[in-house]
């Protein structure tokens, strides 16, 4: 178990914190946060590169606050690998067994076994700088293994790649992270990539935590305007109250439930919005007709955007756009009630 | 219509002779300088024959001056890179109070005449200085000895070898020696293993401009050291004894020794003999 208690670090005028994380052994916490929201400052300040002012660090119960970094035992993976580019790719994972001078006969072993298991046997006498993006993290990765470590961080390790290197590597990532059995923090901008590691999720923006839990509650359930964006939900609009019910512009809205009676914002999940009849199955959030603007064929959702005031956008499978009339079509919008959510403005940060 | 098209397509695909003012002042100032620096070098040479040179050779006090100064800018180079490499890590990698005035400090020297510096060097070093008095009643003296040689050439170039390290040092990404910490790597195995294998040309180089430096120093050196002399200091005495013709044999013979060590060295640090063994980043 890996803790983080009442954390403060502070950096120029920027704070970060103060931050309470429980991430047990072999689970995957996923920090998501836009740009210079302090997530690698509060990588930095668990693998003790920075010092916190207040606070403390724990490792299966061992305070680790006061200690430098080579005698914690925890692993940090970099957005840019950042190996060695003095050594070969082998003597890169065998770095930390070369510390304990272990590197030959059964560390020997471990290192045929790491490179075997990333799939980069065959790079093994390579330079780093020859590598591709995509195996220098391979390499980044066994590399931290190898030093056996009792948590591992990372720090946007897939950022720097492409597109379809980083989804391969993210599945690489996810067997890792379960098959190690070891606190793992894994730090992103990237809403893709965190749903796909986390067990759970730790919004951080501006250096505050803004909602921590389990990834599918945080999903469904945002409570705040930073996490329901990260997370894919879209905002319309202000609420507002009429003697006829609720609306957000022209339309007319009932959610499953309102985040209290103070002005509040409505948003919704563009994947929900469903385009025709309407879905018998479940009541709806939000129902209205309305005018198709414009198809913009993404992948692997379309985008529809409706002449709805104010406007929506809806994410549709592909093969659904051939039942819609096209450009200028009038069409039935509705989004289920469980897709539509009301959030106070500046509501309080309330965490698992 | 069809030949501004093409002498514009050759503009941006690059062509490699570039028309204009601008690329033609760039060329001239090139060359006017680089002219400037090469051309009394082709003067002294020229008005060297080789029996003159021969002679330089021959004479025992030319010969002794030339091997002093490269001895003592030798030492001097493994001096400064001693000292400066670890001022130079904490320039580029620790933020303290005073940084920038440390940073200024080092940068002194390069400020100070030469001749300021070796009268400033007197009062520190010389027989009644506040080292020099100490180190004379141990019998041991700057003034007028190798190790005041040393003292002069080490203050005007120290700056060489901080700042050159300094560079390479900050040329190293951070995050290289923090995998290495977070490895299990301690402070020092990782500056063992990890900085100095990295940045080690930096640091050659700054030995190579220290020693470069040193071997040429006059004005302090003639200071704190009229005797032994130096090569400099020797050539000036030949200059004033027995005039240019005698004293621009022994400039070619040291300019010859200067030369060479500086290129076999800068080819060392710079990779040119070792094309190819430098690790890709």
């Amino acid at each position: 178990m890996l803790t983080v208690s009442g954390v403060v670090t502070l950096a120029g005028s920027f704070r970060l914190g103060p931050l309470d994380l429980e991430v047990p052994g072999g689970r995957v916490l996923v920090v998501l946060g836009p740009s210079g929201a302090g997530k690698s400052m509060l990588l930095d300040t668990v693998a003790g590169f920075r010092s916190p002012r207040h606070g403390t660090v724990c490792l299966d119960g061992r305070d680790l606050t006061g200690l430098p970094p080579d005698q914690r035992g925890i692993g940090v993976v970099f957005q840019d690998a950042a190996l060695f580019p003095h050594l070969s790719v082998r003597d890169n994972v065998g770095f930390a067994l070369a510390l304990r001078r272990q590197q030959r006969g059964r560390g020997g072993a471990v290192i045929d076994e790491l490179l075997a298991r990333f799939g980069i046997g065959h790079l093994a006498r390579r330079a780093p700088g020859s590598l591709s993006g995509g195996e220098r993290q391979r390499v980044a990765l066994a590399r931290a293994l190898a030093a056996r470590p009792a948590a591992l961080l990372l720090d946007e390790p897939l950022s720097a790649l492409d597109q379809p290197v980083r989804e391969e590597l993210r599945e690489v990532l996810r067997t890792t992270l379960h098959e190690l059995a070891v606190p793992a923090i894994h730090v992103t901008h990237d809403r893709d990539e965190a749903l796909r590691l986390a067990d759970d999720l730790a919004i951080l923006d501006s250096g505050t935590l803004c909602q921590t839990g389990a990834a599918d509650r945080l999903t469904g359930q945002p409570t705040d305007a930073v996490t329901a964006r990260l997370l894919g939900w879209l905002a319309l609009g202000s609420v507002r109250t009429a003697t006829d019910g609720r609306f957000v512009g022209d339309v007319p809205i009932s959610p499953a439930e309102h985040g209290g009676a103070g002005p509040g914002t409505v948003f919704y999940r563009p994947e929900e919005v469903r385009l025709g009849g309407p879905d018998r199955s479940s009541p709806p959030g939000l129902h209205v007709r309305a005018r198709i603007l414009d198809i913009v064929r993404t992948v692997p959702l379309a985008r529809v955007l409706l002449d709805t005031t104010p406007p929506m956008t809806a994410l549709v499978l592909h093969r659904d756009l051939d039942g819609l009339d096209g450009l200028g079509g009038d069409v039935e919008v509705t989004v289920p009630r469980h897709a539509v959510r009301v959030i106070t403005d500046s509501a309080p940060a309330p965490s698992a | 219509m069809t030949g501004t098209a093409s002498r514009e397509q050759r503009r941006w695909s690059g062509s490699r002779v570039s028309r204009g003012l601008f690329p033609a002042l760039l060329w001239l100032a090139s060359g006017v300088l680089l002219g400037f620096i090469l051309l009394p070098v082709l003067g002294l040479v020229t008005a060297t024959s080789p029996a003159g040179l021969r002679a330089a050779v021959r004479s025992g006090e030319i010969r002794d001056a030339v091997l002093l100064s490269v001895q003592d800018a030798a030492i001097t180079a493994v001096v400064a890179t001693v000292l400066g490499v670890p001022l130079a890590y904490l320039l580029a990698r620790r933020r303290f109070p005073g940084h920038a005035l440390v940073q200024a400090i080092v940068d002194l020297p390069l400020a100070v005449p030469h001749t300021v510096a070796g009268i400033a060097l007197l009062f520190v070093f010389g027989r009644t200085g506040w080292l020099g008095a100490a180190a004379q009643a141990t019998g041991f003296s700057f003034y007028g000895t190798q190790a005041g040689i040393v003292v002069a050439m080490l203050f005007v170039s120290a700056p060489f070898a901080v700042n050159s390290a300094r560079v390479a040092f900050e040329a190293l990404d951070p995050n290289v020696e923090r995998a290495a910490r977070s490895l299990g790597a301690s402070p020092g195995q990782t500056f063992r293993r990890v900085t100095v294998p990295l940045a080690w040309r930096g640091v050659l180089t700054g030995a190579v401009l220290v020693y470069a430096r040193s071997v040429s120093e006059f004005g302090a050196v003639v200071i704190l050291a009229y005797y032994p002399a130096t090569a400099p200091v020797e050539i000036y005495n030949l200059f004033l004894s027995a005039g240019l013709a005698e004293s621009a044999s022994a400039a070619v013979l040291l300019l010859l020794v200067a030369l060479a060590t500086f290129l076999v060295l800068r080819t060392l640090a710079s990779g040119w003999l070792v094309a190819g063994a430098r690790p890709r980043r």
